[in-house]
């Protein structure tokens, strides 16, 4: 998967703080859940840092999709392109299908 | 023996209607009280995935309330006030005739006086005066705020307890109620849950959890679904619900009328994770099958099942999950229904007002229908939700309740003797 080094990098180190381990170790193929042992409230607090990182918000429908880190790498590279860049996009898109995963 | 418990006066507040046969009427007709949030006013809803809630409208306190123990409580506080008056009146207990060291108040609530709570630190934070900060406000925030004015208002002296076990808390609320009078420590309790926190920074966090529907802001009437394929968050309500529970012998000795027996209650821990519910549902079947153990029962008694279904993807499949393991073939025989798909999720007020359900429908032998149930999720199908009210004679009613930090209630219910 082509991805821009400077997205990649940025959302590796944003894993390995939240992961407390060396962003070099983490991998673009690597399964948010089965690899790095990130549970669904884990993913949320992950993507919290990375609309922070990236000034985007991330509605409800695409965690869907956002499953690896080379999904969230070209998530946001998609994103990120979609707006007159740097510009942030403040803006949810229109929404659909997305999932909850809490009890109460 | 111990004492037999009963439940002889019922009060809600409530996104459906303030006062029990404007909100049972309403909850049988199916009708919703989840519309577009306008009570943040300057706040713009833009920000907010989520932008839809039950909300009690047009409430005012004194409207409701003669005494002025409403005026300096925030409005989760008021909520049970209100609620609590209904309750008693309904009941027909009379204070004055009663030892009233031996009534007692149990309030559940999850999140107490936030709407205050979030005024005052905003101004602290912004203009940096600590001397204006409200000298209220900290008897306001203090989570036991209810049940402390409610014993006020009725001169309740006996146990006086809060309980905030997130979104099981008026759920564990009976329970304790339900101890509390068998161990013969009280007479009577007072029994409340209460929840107002459609604020802007409570309801900013629920969002940041996505734990709220976003799907049908536009359609706010059809954003909470339990159960249904379609369903992707719960929806945040706010209310109260009031029971009256008092000892079978204390209620005969008075007369007093009688709506159904409380007759069992389990609370347990799934130890797994604060907001993620275990997949396999072995804890919840566990808590129901204890809590009909502690009534002496057995799951064959059961009729109908007030589900927690809070609408979220997760939650309702594993609630449907346990009571197939636990009912196994009888699963498909019992009523169902999901309080929270026409009022949303009250929070601490929820195991309250779902109790409220559970006692009517033994009361009147109607279920109340489960709203959005349109397009059933085989991962959570079960026979006995429908989307209209079903008529049928209920003998025992189960209430579920589960709540952040991984913890389960169930409470029993069963027909009572007149």
């Amino acid at each position: 998967m082509a991805t821009d080094p400077t997205i990649s990098l940025k959302i590796r180190t944003a894993l390995g703080e939240y992961l407390k381990r060396d962003p070099a170790t983490i991998l673009i193929r690597q399964h948010l859940r089965d690899d790095l042992g990130l549970d669904s409230m884990a993913v949320i607090e992950l993507l919290y840092r990375i609309e922070e990182a990236f000034d985007l918000q991330i509605p409800d429908q695409d965690l869907v999709g956002l499953t690896s880190v080379g999904h969230v790498v070209s998530y946001v590279e998609k994103r990120l392109k979609k707006t007159a860049s740097p510009a942030p996009i403040k803006k949810p898109a229109k929404q659909h299908k997305p999932k909850s995963k809490k009890k109460s | 023996m111990r004492a037999r418990v009963v439940v002889t006066g019922l009060g809600v507040v409530s996104p459906i209607g303030i006062g029990v046969s404007e909100f049972w009427k309403a909850a049988l007709a199916g009708q919703s009280g989840i519309s577009a949030i306008t009570s943040f006013d300057p706040f713009s809803m833009d920000g907010y995935r989520s932008k839809v809630a039950g909300q009690v409208r047009d409430f005012a306190v004194e409207r409701f309330l003669d005494s002025a123990h409403g005026e300096r409580v925030d409005r989760y506080a008021q909520f049970g006030l209100v609620a609590a008056k209904e309750a008693l009146a309904d009941s027909g207990l009379q204070m004055a005739k009663e030892n009233p060291h031996r009534v007692g108040v149990i309030v559940g609530a999850g999140m107490g006086g936030m709407v205050m709570g979030e005024r005052e630190i905003t101004q602290l934070y912004q203009q940096q005066k600590p001397h204006r900060v409200h000298p209220n406000f900290i008897p306001v925030i203090t989570l036991n705020s209810a049940s402390g004015i409610i014993a006020m208002a009725y001169g309740a002296k006996g146990p006086n307890l809060t309980i905030s076990t997130a979104c099981s808390s008026s759920a564990h609320a009976l329970g304790l109620a339900l101890h509390c009078i068998r161990e013969g420590r009280a007479d009577v309790v007072i029994t409340v849950g209460a929840d107002a926190s459609i604020t802007p920074l409570v309801f900013a966090g629920f969002c940041s959890l996505r734990a709220l529907s976003s799907k049908f802001n536009d359609q706010p009437e059809k954003a909470s679904r339990p159960f249904d394929r379609l369903r992707d968050g719960f929806v945040m309500g706010e209310g109260a619900g009031t029971l009256i529970l008092e000892s079978a012998a204390h209620a005969k000795k008075r007369k007093a009328r009688v709506y159904a027996e409380i007759a069992g209650y389990a609370a347990t821990s799934e130890a797994y994770h604060m907001v993620i519910p275990r997949e396999d549902g072995v804890d919840v079947a566990y808590t129901m099958k204890l809590a009909l153990a502690d009534a002496g029962m057995t799951p064959a008694q059961v009729d109908y099942i007030n589900a927690h279904a809070t609408s979220t993807t997760i939650g309702d499949a594993v609630e449907a999950k346990a009571i197939r393991q636990l009912f196994k073939s009888r699963a498909d025989k019992i009523a169902i229904s999901a309080t929270k798909s026409l009022i949303g999720h009250t929070l601490g007020a929820a195991g309250a007002i779902g109790g409220i359900a559970s006692v009517l429908a033994l009361h009147t032998g109607q279920i109340h229908p489960t709203a959005n149930y349109d397009d059933p999720d085989p991962a959570c199908a079960l026979a006995g939700l429908s989307r209209s009210a079903q008529e049928r004679r209920v003998k025992v009613a189960l209430l579920n309740a589960f709540g952040f930090g991984s913890n389960n209630a169930a409470v029993v219910f069963k027909q009572g003797t007149k």
